[in-house]
């Protein structure tokens, strides 16, 4: 028990120190310690760290363990840092995260193919962002992207697997039927003389 | 098309990276969109070649103009409002099964762009370190590292920059006359007659020469090799070598090296 203190202890403090997420695996090398140890400490930091207790939280993201600050402090945190809040993904910034979250690697004129217009400028926003990052160049030279690691923080996420079934969002035969007659409607319209 | 075209022009590109031919032939073949290219990028490619290479030939140059012009022309016509224009040449009902596709694909990420954003907003609460590690703790390892470029392709760019330059053509550059030359002519003169009339001497020289040859013997005065004397002004100059202890005239840069 004492010895399992300790290893909670040990992987709070590593955890402290550590800018980005840590595996399991890392805290099992660092610790020098089963990896199965290191999840048992880590389920009971989890609980001593449970969200509404404490000011600190620890979150499972990309695919490790990373502290955070519980969303209550926010405002006073950001107040503290002089950082203004992030601002909200625009409906282009969404759509196209959307699409290299989901086809990645990717590239810019497949995302501007699926879009339907240029998506210069929601790429460039989201690669100042840091939530993608170019990941080398495809057959012809374009540049091709992918998700970045603060992707998986800022979403919360374990890993790419936790992102919703991307079928979720197939639209319905309802919504084919729905879009071919107004297709159909507005080519008769303009037929009228 | 892109065959005939003998222009060694490399591009490094948004989209595309390559030789201007290879870009023709995916551009025909629309494995890169001809919108997402900046053919101003291309022409300013293209002058900077030609800038670096001095020359231009007239064929060359001719056929390039005609192509990029065709290239502005097709895109031109590609920006103007131009779905309908691509689904022109099919029927009604596969028109319209084409444009379904499309917009059912579109609406699937737009849908997956909603909840994205969602997740967003639900996340943006949880703040995480951000201060970098203490440095005594960086560390880098190799085994996270992800490949990104092909070793060989970056090797052979590295090594590139690691060629010395050619050397540069001086061959527009006049001659000069050196410091270091005139010292030596003083100094050989010296050796010859520890006295003598710097016009005797050097008069025939161009006036650079002339010039350079003044500040050398500055110089020397400055370092005790020689006294010079002139009793008007633009009289004559009278050069004389300081004598050593040992009583011999300077010797030589050469011969004290």
């Amino acid at each position: 028990m004492a010895v399992g203190s300790d290893l909670t202890r040990t992987i709070e403090a590593l955890l402290f120190l550590s800018p980005g997420s840590v595996s399991a695996a890392e805290l099992a090398e660092a610790c020098e310690v089963p990896e199965d140890e290191v999840l048992e400490a880590v389920a009971g930091l989890e609980a001593q760290l449970v969200e509404g207790d404490r000011g600190v939280i620890l979150r499972r993201v990309g695919g490790g363990f990373a502290l955070a600050s519980d969303p209550r402090a926010e405002q006073a945190a950001r107040r503290l840092l002089s950082k203004p809040r992030t601002p909200p993904l625009t409906q282009a910034q969404a759509e196209t995260l959307a699409i290299i979250a989901y086809l990645q690697p990717v590239s810019r004129p497949e995302i501007a193919r699926i879009r339907g217009v240029s998506s210069e400028s929601a790429v460039t926003s989201l690669s100042e962002r840091g939530l993608i990052e170019e990941s080398g160049r495809s057959r012809f030279g374009a540049t091709i992207y992918r998700t970045s690691a603060l992707f998986d923080r800022v979403f919360g996420l374990e890993g790419m697997d936790q992102l919703p079934d991307l079928s979720a969002f197939d639209p319905s035969p309802e919504d084919e039927r729905e879009l071919r007659e107004r297709l159909v409607a507005a080519g008769e319209q303009r037929n009228e003389p | 098309m892109a065959s005939s075209l003998d222009l060694d022009l490399y591009l490094d590109l948004e989209v595309f990276a390559g030789p201007f031919d290879l870009l023709l032939t995916v551009l025909l073949r629309e494995e890169v969109d001809l919108l997402e290219l900046e053919l101003a990028e291309v022409a300013a490619a293209y002058v900077t070649k030609l800038e670096e290479s001095g020359e231009i030939e007239l064929e060359v140059a001719t056929e390039f103009l005609v192509l990029i012009a065709a290239l502005l022309e097709l895109k031109s016509r590609l920006m103007l409002p131009s779905a309908e224009d691509d689904l022109a040449e099919l029927g009604p009902e596969e028109a319209i099964d084409e444009l379904i596709a499309r917009m059912l694909e579109y609406r699937r990420f737009r849908d997956a762009g909603q909840a994205i954003a969602e997740l967003f907003e639900q996340e943006r609460g949880y703040l995480y370190r951000s201060a970098p590690l203490p440095p005594a703790f960086r560390q880098v390892a190799i085994e996270n590292a992800t490949k990104v470029y092909e070793p060989e392709i970056l090797g052979a760019a590295i090594g590139e920059l690691l060629e010395p330059p050619a050397r540069p053509d001086l061959s527009h550059v006049k001659s000069t006359v050196s410091l270091r030359s005139r010292l030596n002519a003083l100094r050989a003169a010296l050796q010859g007659a520890p006295e003598f009339d710097f016009d005797d001497r050097f008069g025939r020289d161009d006036r650079l020469t002339q010039a350079v040859t003044i500040l050398a013997l500055l110089q020397l005065h400055a370092e005790g090799e020689a006294e010079w004397r002139q009793d008007t002004i633009c009289g004559p100059i009278t050069v004389t070598g300081a004598r050593r202890a040992s009583g011999s005239v300077f010797t030589t840069e050469r011969e004290a090296g």
